[in-house]
């Protein structure tokens, strides 16, 4: 099979942050959070009240004046990101025949709220005051759907769910349809939106920072102290192309896509030497796929997210890879969850996003609140403070709260690359 | 390139589970469609559904507990596990690192939300988070075949909406072909679900008393559940384990409407194109075709802009075709319903049979294909098509071709 290059050439991203990556960059740069009070829904009885909401989101500001009334919370948030993706690589204007643009959006729910409205509607009021718009809307493509409608994204329309993965899933998914030749352009990233259903549903997990006990929230990726994850929401689109493609027209091109893995640990956090392991097949393969070996990535981005289980696994997986004595130093890792806190479908997007803007900017970000490194973990692999550093390759990972792997290798102006 | 074969089926179906009483009740034209169970209908001027009745899930299980795991988990567990039997393999045997999963659902466990839904209007939430949490999210269904088989390679669930099992067979196939595994499963999965069941009759879709695809009094389509799981790998490991070939997956073609959630384009745009790429990405030519296993939901307007759509590709050879709708006789599966029907067309290259529409009784001008009515017919199969469409206007075709070791 022929393999096609696959380069990025647009970025878009709705997030806690911020709407522009320069605004995110800028942020997790100078250390500050996008976490805050919950304001979309009513979190009185609960132990947990914050997290990574978007707000005062706008999705007109995005879209201008055309019916947003079919676009839920998550649609309108992917089509934003969508928007925004779009018009950074000079997409917007009219496409001609074979031409058709691909998406290719992570999401861990679409959208279970308008889910569980349209059913407990159903429920209260009767079958028949059910909404139409809300079932067309409660399969979990809908994000994707509603997205290809609004910007007539008529080439391959793939939601890829794999929990926390997904952002980052979609992408290798995407990147492999065009290394396949099967695609030349693919918008491709994830989404979720914040809503009480999955907030009561993470809460009652007791994975949520501050839901268990008397202390109060500690999302602190590889501290010590750390007690959980933050919720968050998020949208986060890449443009991906073919590389000759991007060249032809002329597009700007961020970065290229130089490999990827996927595993699965099947004991899903039960077996820690599983967990591991599965963490460092993901990134073997991501390499080995590259055909780079660790030493040649300056810097990781993790997504640790302050769970205690989850984080740990990533970081001995890593360090199986880089080795413990190289962790920091040679290769600083960073864990933007610190942050952004957990975007689920976003998440992985979001990563990419920020390290893009690193390797552009040659500051990796430090971890927030990093004081007390667990000493369970290698002791530098991660810090708090901002590192200056020369990225010409990074490697994004993911680790499911529940098995699912993925690596992915980014590398700077691969065209001029010596 | 190596080409990609299925050498396992697995079906869990409301005419029955397991390859050989599935195929033969189909060929047979016998309906799976009964009055709803799983759920009180009474407030429905529709009362007809395609549920699985003859399903224990504990003897599908040898490591996770079923009691555990939503429906829809425990349908695509049992699929999995007859599917890796009817490939005479042994999943402790084989290189776990090297063996993946990828599934397509529309609606996942949708019976954990509806249970959700449920303490919350009794305002019992407490009950239910930590479950709904652990249960609901779609990729669990994926993970669930994985763990309980013990499968570490990639693992994808790509939640397509009633086109699902196609792009996951696709998916399954694109990891074969880019050696990041040596076998796959794939297939769809999804269980009965109040939610679904009520936006369809919401949208006046059901059809009251059966299903007759292409009948010109065809009054709807029948929600129903299930799942499908297919073994894949490549033909040379196939051959060289002697394995029996049910046929080789030699393409697919992926297209998006953009242009409604629930209705298809007009003019059967993206489902034409979604046969046309399949077709040249397998290198296959449309008079080559000898069945195509059809979306057919029963519906008035799927079934015509389908017929529109085939006669767009196909040309006047279309009504040479033998076109036929299992959803006459097992409902819409939804998920699952693309990776059951994917199972047809490898059993139709594998046996030279095709399975019937049935309920047909008077042609529709505007459905004027073969639709292989109410018989099963036999007939020498080397390539089919399998058509899938999905809410979000996602499109799947796929082609299956006699295997040639």
């Amino acid at each position: 099979m022929s393999a096609h290059r696959t380069v990025i050439t647009g970025v878009g991203v709705i997030s806690s942050l911020g709407d522009t990556p320069a605004l995110v960059s800028a942020a997790l740069r100078a250390g500050r959070s996008g976490i805050g009070p919950v304001e979309l829904f009513d979190v009185d009885r609960l132990r947990c009240r914050e997290a990574g909401e978007v707000r005062g989101f706008n999705a007109r500001n995005y879209l201008g004046d055309g019916n947003l009334r079919p676009l839920d919370r998550t649609a309108q948030l992917a089509a934003a990101a969508a928007q925004l993706a779009l018009s950074s690589s000079g997409l917007n204007g009219k496409r001609e025949e074979g031409q058709e643009i691909g998406l290719a959006l992570g999401t861990m729910f679409g959208s279970v709220r308008t889910i569980s409205e349209f059913d407990r509607r159903a429920l209260t009021a009767g079958p028949i005051y059910a909404k139409p718009m809300a079932f067309a809307n409660s399969v979990i493509n809908a994000a994707a759907g509603q997205t290809a409608i609004w910007h007539d994204l008529r080439g391959v329309n793939s939601t890829v769910s794999g929990g926390t993965v997904s952002g980052l899933q979609a992408l290798i998914y995407a990147a492999d349809l065009i290394r396949d030749g099967r695609s030349r352009t693919i918008l491709a990233g994830g989404a979720d939106e914040l809503c009480f259903e999955t907030f009561f549903g993470f809460y009652g997990t007791g994975r949520m920072a501050g839901s268990t006990n008397g202390r109060g929230p500690l999302a602190i990726p590889f501290d010590a102290r750390r007690n959980g994850f933050t919720l968050g929401e998020g949208a986060a689109l890449l443009v991906l192309e073919e590389a000759e493609a991007a060249r032809q027209r002329g597009a700007q091109v961020l970065a290229g896509i130089a490999g990827r893995g996927m595993s699965y640990d099947i004991s899903r956090g039960g077996d820690e030497a599983r967990a591991v392991r599965a963490v460092a097949r993901a990134i073997r393969a991501a390499l080995d796929s590259a055909g780079l070996e660790p030493g040649q990535i300056d810097a990781v981005s993790a997504s640790a997210n302050g769970s205690v289980a989850g984080d740990r696994a990533e970081a001995l997986g890593i360090a199986e890879v880089f080795g413990e004595e190289g962790l920091g130093d040679e290769v600083p890792v960073t864990a933007v969850k610190s942050m952004l806190s957990e975007s689920l479908g976003a998440s992985g997007a979001l990563q990419t996003a920020a390290l893009l803007q690193s390797m552009a900017s040659g500051v990796l970000p430090g971890v927030r609140g990093l004081e007390t490194m667990d000493e369970d973990l290698p002791p530098g692999l991660a810090s708090r403070d901002n590192r200056e550093l020369n990225i010409r390759r990074g490697l994004v990972t993911a680790v499911g709260l529940d098995g699912t792997c993925c690596a992915l290798v980014v590398e700077r102006n691969p065209d001029v690359q010596a | 390139m190596q080409p990609i074969v299925i050498t396992g089926i697995g079906v869990v179906s409301p005419v029955g589970s397991g390859r050989g009483v599935f195929w033969e009740a189909l060929l047979e034209g016998r309906s799976g469609i009964r009055p709803v169970e799983s759920f009180d209908t009474s407030r429905f001027r529709v009362h007809l559904g395609a549920e699985v009745k003859d399903f224990s899930p504990a003897e599908h299980f040898h490591h996770l507990d079923p009691d555990g795991l939503g429906r829809a988990s425990q349908l695509a567990v049992a699929a999995a596990r007859q599917a890796v039997a009817d490939a005479d393999l042994d999943p402790a045997a084989l290189d776990s690192e090297r063996t993946g999963v990828a599934m397509g659902t529309t609606s996942g466990e949708a019976q954990e939300v509806e249970r959700f839904d449920d303490c919350y209007l009794a305002d019992e939430l407490d009950q239910v988070g930590a479950r709904f949490m652990n249960l609901y999210p779609c990729h669990v269904i994926a993970g669930n075949v994985a763990s309980e088989l013990g499968f570490e390679g990639p693992n994808l669930m790509i939640p397509a909406a009633c086109a699902a099992g196609s792009y996951a067979i696709a998916s399954a196939l694109d990891v074969l072909r880019a050696g990041d595994a040596d076998l796959m499963l794939a297939g769809g999965a999804d269980c009965f679900s109040r939610i679904t069941y009520t936006g369809f009759a919401r949208l006046g879709a059901i059809a009251p008393e059966r299903c007759q695809p292409f009948d010109r009094h065809r009054k709807g389509m029948i929600p129903g559940e299930g799942a499908a799981v297919l073994v894949l790998e490549p033909l040379r490991r196939a051959v060289e384990r002697g394995a029996r070939i049910y046929a080789e997956v030699a393409g697919y073609g992926l297209s998006c409407d953009a242009h409604h959630m629930t209705g298809a384009h007009p003019d059967g745009d993206g489902a034409a194109r979604a046969m046309e790429q399949a077709l040249e990405a397998s290198g296959v030519g449309a008079e080559e075709v000898s069945y195509i296993s059809a979306h057919g939901t029963g519906t008035p307007t799927n079934d015509r802009l389908e017929t529109l759509a085939v006669k767009r590709v196909f040309g006047d050879s279309a009504r040479s075709v033998p076109i036929s709708s299992i959803k006459s006789m097992i409902g819409h599966t939804m998920g699952a319903a693309s990776a059951i029907e994917g199972a047809v067309c490898a059993l139709a290259v594998a046996e030279g049979k095709i399975p019937p529409t049935i309920h047909f009784e008077e042609p529709d001008p505007e459905c004027d294909l073969d639709c292989v009515p109410n018989q099963a017919r036999e007939l020498p199969v080397e390539v089919a098509m399998n058509n899938a469409y999905a809410f979000g206007g996602n499109n799947a075709s796929m082609i299956f071709r006699r295997a040639t070791p």
